[in-house]
């Protein structure tokens, strides 16, 4: 009789990505499980571990070494990019998140988006293109890193500030369409750096969310513009929106992308409807409510929910609370353990 | 008069619960045809043409008041609606908000200088580690629209920093506003920084936000939740209400 193989977990993430069986389906992590109690265990903290190569790997270990997740993030933010561009920063302590100061934007237009001739090598960039080599030494080829490049819309919040971009979309949707296209030009520089680090596969953040703006704004703005990132990538990307989704998640199954990461404002059993097999789901476990607030009990819930309604990559919802407790971080995998026990026998 | 503008007519077909559309269609009654042209022009987000009708107002001799409340008011509650009920989103509600501050530049001076009592006084922020402000900003027009006396903390609002404004403003109502569900946990260390400076009996805490839910609201300690700007103004009256019966008792 043939045992089961059982997979490693680069093998269980991909292969879950692209669709292909799993010997059970593996804990993810496309946007950050970075908390406080993980930094002060390695003794690498923010805003240093967002800035600083070696800082960063050890932090973004600890996701895989301590909590059993099956993939590990090095790009715990969404700034990263913003910075190297010369955004006004906020980075913060510790126990908060490092930020974009959008009310100070530092473009108007399409004309004035350009990207530095050394932009890659932007310490802030480095860090996490610096990070992927040295986590790929400490954990070998068996764990997945999933790297992290911001799309055109998560950018254009960035450089041009939400309001007066959200405002253009109407004032003059030519003039953002021009914005979009430049942008891109980030997105794809930045996401190959990490490839070419050794990045397995991309999260793919793109703020475009149904708590800003209608579905019928992703297909206008965004579709294509995703799906020539999926040609131009060559990695399995997961494209991440928080908020509502479930209204554009049929444009969302049409870009390409390997799979989304979506919210827990969404129903995992209508999500899986919406998207009709045209995409793989990761999620959708609630941040604040659940993980922040609640108990290993209620964490197992959430996760048995998910994997009845057929998500096929289990996480967090986005970047969690950085005072997260660790004991319900760790009831993720073993839930998913138990549920694959006794749900995949054999 | 009967609604006589034809896309304003329907726009107010958007509005189908039966209290929003007695309560709205009683105030589009009582607009005249400039009224209901003024709040069309509002709702489409025609900022420039909100401008021209409002001093064309102004000029025949409306009154600032009949101006806020038929014109300007009657099409951002439409407004509201609409984007409560996902018709329309944030970028729809902006332009109508640009319009909205467009004519309001003609109206408040007038009711500053009337001297019009305020219906309370309130301070309003994002919490500490948000930058975002959009949600926050809409609220406080709706609230200064409605009569309030609102005090913008900004964003990246630390909890002693709110504290510090109730004491300054002698605020009655505390607003907080996050977008992100990283950052939801600082209003619940702002309400305790508030009740450990010994202020929690003085004022009611609203809180509202895309993440936010009444769930998390309740456990935080709050004691109002907005899903959106119109639902703000309405948590706003209630607790303001409340406040002053319990003061009085």
């Amino acid at each position: 009789m043939n045992e089961p193989k059982q997979m490693t977990p680069k093998e269980r993430v991909l292969n879950a990505l692209a669709g292909k069986p799993v010997d059970r389906p593996p804990v993810s992590n496309p946007t950050s499980i970075a908390t406080v109690e993980l930094m002060d265990l390695v003794d690498a903290p923010f805003p240093e571990a967002c800035r600083n190569p070696e800082l960063n790997a050890r932090l973004a270990v600890t996701g895989h070494t301590q909590l059993g997740f099956d993939s590990i993030q090095p790009y715990f933010s969404i700034i990263q990019e913003s910075s190297a561009l010369g955004c006004d920063m906020q980075w913060e302590q510790k126990d908060n998140w490092p930020t974009v100061r959008m009310s100070n934007p530092i473009w108007r237009g399409p004309e004035d988006v350009r990207i530095p001739p050394n932009f890659l090598e932007h310490p802030d960039n480095r860090a996490v293109t610096e990070s992927i080599g040295m986590i790929r030494q400490e954990v070998g080829d068996d764990v997945p890193i999933i790297g992290k490049t911001m799309g055109p819309w998560t950018l254009a919040y960035h450089v041009f500030g939400v309001e007066p971009f959200l405002l253009a979309t109407i004032d003059d949707p030519d003039e953002v369409m021009r914005s979009l296209h430049k942008l891109k030009e980030i997105s794809v520089l930045f996401g190959q750096a990490q490839i070419d680090a050794g990045a397995d596969a991309l999260t793919f953040p793109d703020h475009a969310t149904g708590d800003l703006v209608s579905g019928e704004y992703y297909r206008r703005f965004l579709l294509e513009i995703h799906q020539e990132m999926v040609e131009r990538l060559n990695v399995p990307l997961i494209l991440h929106i928080c908020g509502k989704t479930v209204d554009r998640m049929p444009y969302i199954a049409q870009s390409g992308m390997a799979a989304f990461h979506f919210d827990s404002r969404n129903d995992p059993a209508e999500a899986i409807d919406a998207v009709d097999d045209g995409i793989r789901l990761v999620g959708n476990l609630n941040n604040p409510e659940t993980l922040y607030a609640r108990g290993p009990e209620e964490v197992r819930q959430e996760v048995y929910r998910a994997l009845e309604a057929g998500v096929q990559l289990i996480a967090p919802e986005c970047a969690i609370p950085l005072k997260t407790r660790l004991e319900n971080l760790l009831e993720i995998p073993a839930a998913v353990q138990d549920w694959a026990a006794e749900r995949m026998p054999g | 008069m009967p609604i006589v503008n034809e896309g304003l007519q329907k726009e107010f077909e958007y509005v189908t619960r039966p209290g929003e559309r007695k309560h709205i269609g009683e105030t589009l009654d009582q607009a005249d045809e400039l009224m209901q042209e003024m709040a069309y022009a509002l709702i489409t987000g025609k900022h420039l043409e909100v401008d021209r009708l409002t001093r064309e107002a102004l000029d025949k001799g409306y009154t600032a008041n009949r101006i806020l409340d038929f014109g300007l008011l009657a099409g951002m509650a439409i407004v509201g609606v609409k984007f409560r009920d996902n018709i329309i989103f944030v970028p729809e509600v902006l332009v109508a908000a640009r319009a909205m501050k467009a004519g309001m530049a003609h109206v408040e001076p007038i009711l500053s200088a009337a001297g019009v009592e305020p219906k309370g006084t309130i301070i309003m922020g994002t919490v500490k580690g948000d930058l975002h402000d959009i949600g926050k900003n809409l609220c406080i027009m709706m609230l200064r629209g409605a009569g309030y006396t609102v005090h913008d903390l900004g964003v990246d609002t630390a909890p002693d920093e709110f504290v510090d404004a109730i004491d300054e403003y002698e605020a009655q109502l505390v607003g907080m506003s996050a977008l992100l569900t990283t950052t939801m946990p600082n209003m619940g260390r702002t309400i305790n920084a508030i009740e450990e400076a010994g202020l929690r009996d003085e004022v009611r805490v609203m809180v509202g936000g895309a993440p936010v839910t009444q769930e998390f609201a309740d456990e935080m300690g709050a004691d109002g939740y907005g899903q959106n700007a119109v639902e703000c103004v309405d948590r706003a009256n209630e607790l303001i209400v409340l406040l002053e019966e319990l003061r009085r008792s």
